[in-house]
């Protein structure tokens, strides 16, 4: 066998993030960059559960982990796509705060 | 400890207690009135503290220091107290009408506190941080007036004062260094005097204490800033603050051991400074720039004659009591003297006639007139000055009276004012008087380590032909309506301003990269049109470094670059 | 319930009590700053081995803190920042300002989270907590900093994104090599295979974006610049502390045996690096926020300039490192809120529209003096104490480069933070106006007076930090068996 027990999520772990990594370097658009941080988040999730798992099943420290991460990970997207969204409602120039009335509908 | 060793911590910690009390709301209306109360507790202690006791302060600063009172920092002490007592008497009326009394009194106590402080201090931590207070606190009284010429004159104090704390502060780790670690100051200069392999650290020593002092190339702020503060102040500035600079001196060049090189280079400078700051300053029109550079000239003197000291390996004890001495009588002359400006200005016919003879009196007695305080002190200071220094300092009075004549000769008349004020007066006349009359009195005291002979009348009168000579010409001068030339304020600073506005190429090209460096982002155009391509590279790494891209790149560069060195490392 | 948890856990409630009372939420900070102050000294007489371990649970899966010197510094020094920044937004963000009122409220539950992430983070040393204590205040720190500009926000967004994704991927290479990720347990098992190294590089790259160390600093300038002050102080003060501390955690605590001197000189050189670049940015920029930004940048290069020093000789520099992270903390915060009420009383943004503002705002003026002082090492100050302690290290171990970048970032920053309290001072009649509101002035007179009291207490401080550091114990960092 190539790879042995959770190490197939691992390595497929891996291959996420290194494509994510990627896409978040080459696409410009911040819609894509969140979204291209989350298939990094999501590989990384997938390489500490893999890695975590002994031999005798899934280490439950490990899957504590990989929730607590997965709850941070969608709070923060939801922050970043708010804040894409209320960008592109001010217009991309405009610095608008937080907080300041939007024009318009 | 006694209660008198306590009026050491009190002398630094009463001016700093005024000077938050200045803060607060309901003292403004006592503020200037509570000025001459700062310096009285060190005066106290000039005469009173214990000698060589350690007063320490265990949990402060880096612990294991204290203050410390030696015979020479009494002298130094007392002098720089009792100048400081009678400008505040003086500034209490001159500064009647200020515009910013809450300022005013603030740094004043503020410098006080760090002026007296230098004197006593016992460990490098609380001597740099005295100096320092002395220093950085002493810009707002340069600036005081807000005028733009005084503003200048307090960016070019301001820039040279911290070049020199950085020099000091390099000066002392390598001291401390030298010393294995010891931070008080006598293990410090015991260490400098058995390790001749440190020259380093002695110039940056030097290049501190020499900018405080107006040690000759590094002296251009003196002239600049002494005139801009308000007369008490600049009578402080000139008399006691530098005199830290020469204490400093004192205190860690490791006299007693023969270091020729950095001996004879002192003496050069300091002996060129006496002479060629002498006749710099005949060129002025400010009565206070003309004392300025004579401040610079008599401080050229002390460091000549330290210099010769150092590279003779004189004693450490005849240096430092007949320096003491003669760093006395010049504190508390030179304050007379810049006092003496701010009077005249209150004064017509005859009162000023009084005036002007008291501070000729005082002048006369710097420049040596015999059977004085200034004649005294000179001959007791020409005994560590070797044959060359003391034949230099005797042609000095030559100088010396020239330009001491030149100050009386432009010192400012009123044209309403008849009768001066009593309070400025009264401690104008009182430093002129302790000019011409302490010298005597700490010469009795300290009959132990000075050893003074006056020779006879004839040939002290005869010895003092230089100041005659000077005489006779400053009176042709007088008779015959000659006109002094006229040379800007801070003469190397203006050479250097005029050099790089001048055709020399390579100097247009540093000033060009300095304005380049103080140009703003926003006038990156104008920038690049002058060619300055390395500025364009510095903004377009600004730029990369906050584009979308550098998030994940360089990122990835630092943890690659990272990565490898722990692997390979 | 012992000072440890409640530091975390009293931020959190008055982070819920600010939501539920919305507008009148502010008034919360006048029971939170004292209350949390006392809790900070409290910390700091704690016995030096305190720990407490939350809610009971047993140790993997339970979460311990504990009081070592570095955390009793660290949160007792974002306690006053945070106490006194507090008070100033009370000012800042109150129905008067003229503010939006969403900004407003806004910003107090995002000052509560990110004061709780930040004694959670100086508290615990589980990578994994740590991991999200990072998160709680990178999320505060991305709010607070879009309360001024939107776009600024996002990209500090995204950069924060990266870095704590970087080091999670260490995390897990870690645990997944030693099955945990506490740094006492892993300072015992480490070994220097490529794995861990790689983990180690890899955590490293996403701590320095958070400290915005030279190169990776790209989002604080213009997070920076647009805030309010009161933001503005606490991403400078707290927030790249908090990378800071994790790093030092990392490298002198977990694997202080592993890392080679030249991976550490890497950190030198681009603190270095860092210290010069600053400075010259600083010197170029027209805006007064722009400028106090950049010479955050400088400042962090100073605290990796330690880096190497701390390596190759711990007892000696750890407290300046340490020291000088701390005064930086409350001089900059102290310098922003003084900045902040500068410019709201100037004109303009510009340094040049700040003629005659001594004469307007004397005390305001005063304590950004006293701020800059500190950061420029002059003495009696806290940076003058730190560069002290470090250039004392630096000169001891013949690191004649370090010495020299220490004393020159001094002489820079002198030259920069020069420029602004001149133009303050130069100009009778300037176009500024006195703002209605002579008690704004306290807080960041308070903090750089705190800056500068911190000089005289070098050795109380250096005892402080010595509290339970990792090279104290004889089992760590250079060259002890």
């Amino acid at each position: 066998m190539l790879v042995e027990g959770g190490h197939v999520f691992a390595v497929t772990g891996a291959v996420l993030a290194g494509l994510g990594f990627y896409s978040f370097l080459v696409k410009r658009h911040p819609i894509r960059q969140l979204l291209a941080a989350n298939v990094v988040g999501a590989g990384v999730f997938l390489m500490l559960g893999g890695l975590g798992r002994s031999p005798g099943g899934a280490d439950p420290f490990a899957q504590a982990l990989v929730i607590t991460g997965i709850v941070i990970a969608v709070a923060l997207s939801a922050l970043g796509a708010a804040m894409v969204v209320r960008l592109a409602a001010c217009g991309d120039k405009d610095e608008a705060p937080l907080g300041e009335k939007r024009e318009g509908p | 400890m006694t209660s008198e060793s306590l009026l050491l911590p009190a002398a630094v910690a009463w001016p700093m207690l005024l000077a938050l009390a200045s803060l607060t709301p309901g003292f403004r209306s006592c503020l200037r009135a509570a000025l001459p109360l700062a310096p009285l507790p060190a005066l106290a202690a000039a005469f009173l503290a214990p000698r060589e006791v350690l007063v320490n302060a265990p949990e402060l600063l880096l612990g294991g220091g204290g203050l410390m009172l030696t015979d020479a920092g009494a002298v130094f002490l007392g002098a720089a107290a009792g100048l400081w007592f009678c400008a505040a008497i003086y500034a209490v009326r001159y500064m009647r009408d200020d515009a910013h009394p809450v300022s005013f009194a603030l740094f004043w106590n503020l410098v006080l506190a760090g002026n007296l402080g230098v004197f006593m201090a016992a460990d490098l931590a609380s001597f740099y941080v005295f100096f320092a207070l002395l220093s950085l606190m002493a810009y707002p009284l340069v600036i005081h007036d807000r005028k733009p010429a005084s503003l200048r004159a307090g960016t070019v104090y301001i820039v040279l004062a911290v070049i020199g704390e950085t020099a000091l502060l390099v000066g002392f780790m390598l001291a401390a260094h030298v010393a294995d670690g010891a931070i008080m100051i006598e293990e410090v200069r015991a260490a400098l005097t058995a390790s001749p392999t440190q020259p380093a650290t002695l110039w940056f020593l030097i290049v501190g204490f020499g900018i405080k002092a107006g040690l000759m190339p590094l002296h251009v702020w003196l002239p600049v800033a002494h005139p801009a503060a308000p007369t008490p102040a600049s009578a402080v500035l000139s008399g006691a603050i530098v005199k830290a600079g020469i204490f400093g001196l004192l205190m860690f060049l490791p006299l007693g051991a023969t270091f020729e090189m950095v001996g004879s280079v002192l003496a050069f400078l300091g002996f060129a400074g006496l002479f060629a700051a002498a006749l710099l300053g005949l060129a002025q029109t400010n009565a206070k720039t003309v004392l300025a550079y004579s401040t610079v000239s008599q401080m050229g003197l002390i460091v000549g004659v330290i210099g010769v000291a150092q590279a003779a390996g004189t004693p450490a004890a005849s240096v430092l009591a007949a320096v003491a001495l003669y760093a006395l009588h010049h504190g508390l002359a030179k304050g007379a003297l810049f006092l003496g400006v701010g009077l005249a200005q209150h004064t017509t016919g005859a009162w000023r006639w009084l005036v002007v003879m008291v501070l000729a009196a005082v002048a006369l007695s710097v420049a040596g007139l015999p059977l004085t305080a200034g004649a005294m002190v000179k001959e007791v200071i020409k005994e560590p000055a070797g044959a060359l220094g003391a034949s230099l300092i005797g042609v000095s009075s030559l100088t010396s009276g020239l330009i001491l004549a030149r100050y009386l000769f432009v010192l400012p008349a009123s044209a309403t004012q008849t009768r001066p004020p009593l309070m400025l007066l009264a401690p104008t006349v009182a430093l002129a008087v302790a000019a011409l009359c302490a010298p005597w009195m700490v010469l009795t005291w300290s009959a132990a380590t000075i050893d003074y002979e006056p020779s006879d009348l004839l040939s002290q009168v005869v010895d003092a032909w230089p100041l005659g000579f000077a005489l006779i010409l400053a009176g042709i001068v007088v008779l015959l309506r000659l006109k002094c030339p006229t040379l800007p304020e801070g003469d190397l600073l203006f050479l250097m301003r005029q050099g790089l506005l001048g055709a020399n190429a390579t100097l247009r090209r540093v000033g060009r990269f300095a304005q380049a460096m103080a140009t703003p982002v926003a006038r990156e155009q104008r920038t690049k049109q002058r060619g300055a391509a390395w500025l364009n590279y510095l903004d377009s790494l600004e730029r990369a470094a906050q584009g979308q891209a550098a998030i994940g790149g360089l990122l990835l560069l630092v943890a690659a670059a990272l990565g490898a060195a722990l692997l390979y490392g | 319930m012992s000072p440890l948890d409640l530091l975390v856990a009293t931020p959190l409630g008055f982070m819920l009590a600010a939501l539920a009372f919305g507008g009148q939420g502010r008034w919360l900070i006048l029971v939170a700053s004292p209350l949390m102050m006392s809790l900070a000294v409290w910390l700091v007489f704690l016995p030096p081995d305190a720990a407490h371990v939350v809610g009971g649970w047993d140790l993997p899966l339970g979460i311990l803190l504990r009081g070592d010197g570095v955390a009793r510094v660290f949160v007792l020094g974002a306690a006053l920042c945070a106490a006194l920044v507090g008070l100033q937004a009370l000012y800042e963000f109150s129905p008067q300002s003229g503010g939006p009122s969403a900004r407003n409220r806004g910003f107090w539950p995002l000052f509560y989270l990110m004061w709780a992430g930040a004694n959670a983070g100086f508290l615990t040393t589980d990578l994994f907590n740590l991991y999200v204590a990072l998160e709680m205040v990178s999320l505060a720190g991305v709010g607070l900093s879009a309360l001024g500009s939107l776009q600024a926000a996002l990209r500090y967004f995204l950069f924060a994104l990266m870095g704590s994704l970087a080091y999670l991927l260490g995390v897990a290479l870690l645990f997944a090599n030693y099955g945990t990720v506490d740094i006492t347990l892993l300072a015992r098992t480490a070994e220097a295979d490529a794995a861990t190294l790689m983990a180690l590089a890899v955590m490293t790259g996403g701590l320095l974006v958070k400290s915005a160390l030279f190169p990776l600093h790209g989002w604080l300038p213009p997070a920076h610049a647009a805030a309010p002050a009161p933001a503005s102080a606490l991403l400078s003060a707290i927030v790249v502390k908090l990378g800071f501390v994790i790093l030092m955690r990392l490298w002198f605590e977990a694997f202080a045996t592993l890392a080679a001197p030249i991976a550490v000189g890497l950190l030198g050189a681009l603190g270095a690096a860092a210290v010069i670049y600053g400075s010259i940015q600083a010197m170029r920029q027209r805006q007064l926020k722009a400028l106090v930004a950049y010479s955050t940048v400088a400042q962090v290069g100073y605290l990796f300039v330690a880096f190497p020093l701390v390596a190759a000789a711990p007892s000696a520099a750890w407290s300046g490192m340490t020291l000088h992270a701390v005064a930086h903390m409350l001089a900059k915060a102290a310098m922003f809120l003084a900045a902040g009420l500068m410019l709201k009383a100037a004109p303009g943004r510009d340094i040049a529209d700040l003629v005659g503002l001594a004469r307007v705002m004397p005390v305001t003026v005063t304590a950004f003096a006293l701020a800059a002082i500190s950061l420029m090492g002059l003495p009696p100050s806290g940076g003058f104490a730190a560069k002290f302690m470090l250039l004392d290290a630096a000169l001891d171990q013949g690191a004649y480069i370090y010495a020299a970048v220490l004393l020159g970032g001094g002489l820079m920053a002198a030259v920069y933070l020069f420029r602004p309290i001149a133009v303050a001072f130069s100009g009778a009649h300037g176009r500024a106006v006195a703002l209605k509101a002579p008690l704004a002035a306290v807080a960041p007179l308070a903090l750089a007076m705190c800056a500068i009291a911190l000089g005289f207490f070098g050795v109380a401080f250096a005892e402080l930090a010595a509290i339970g550091a990792p090279w104290a114990q004889g089992d760590a960092i250079g060259g002890v068996p």
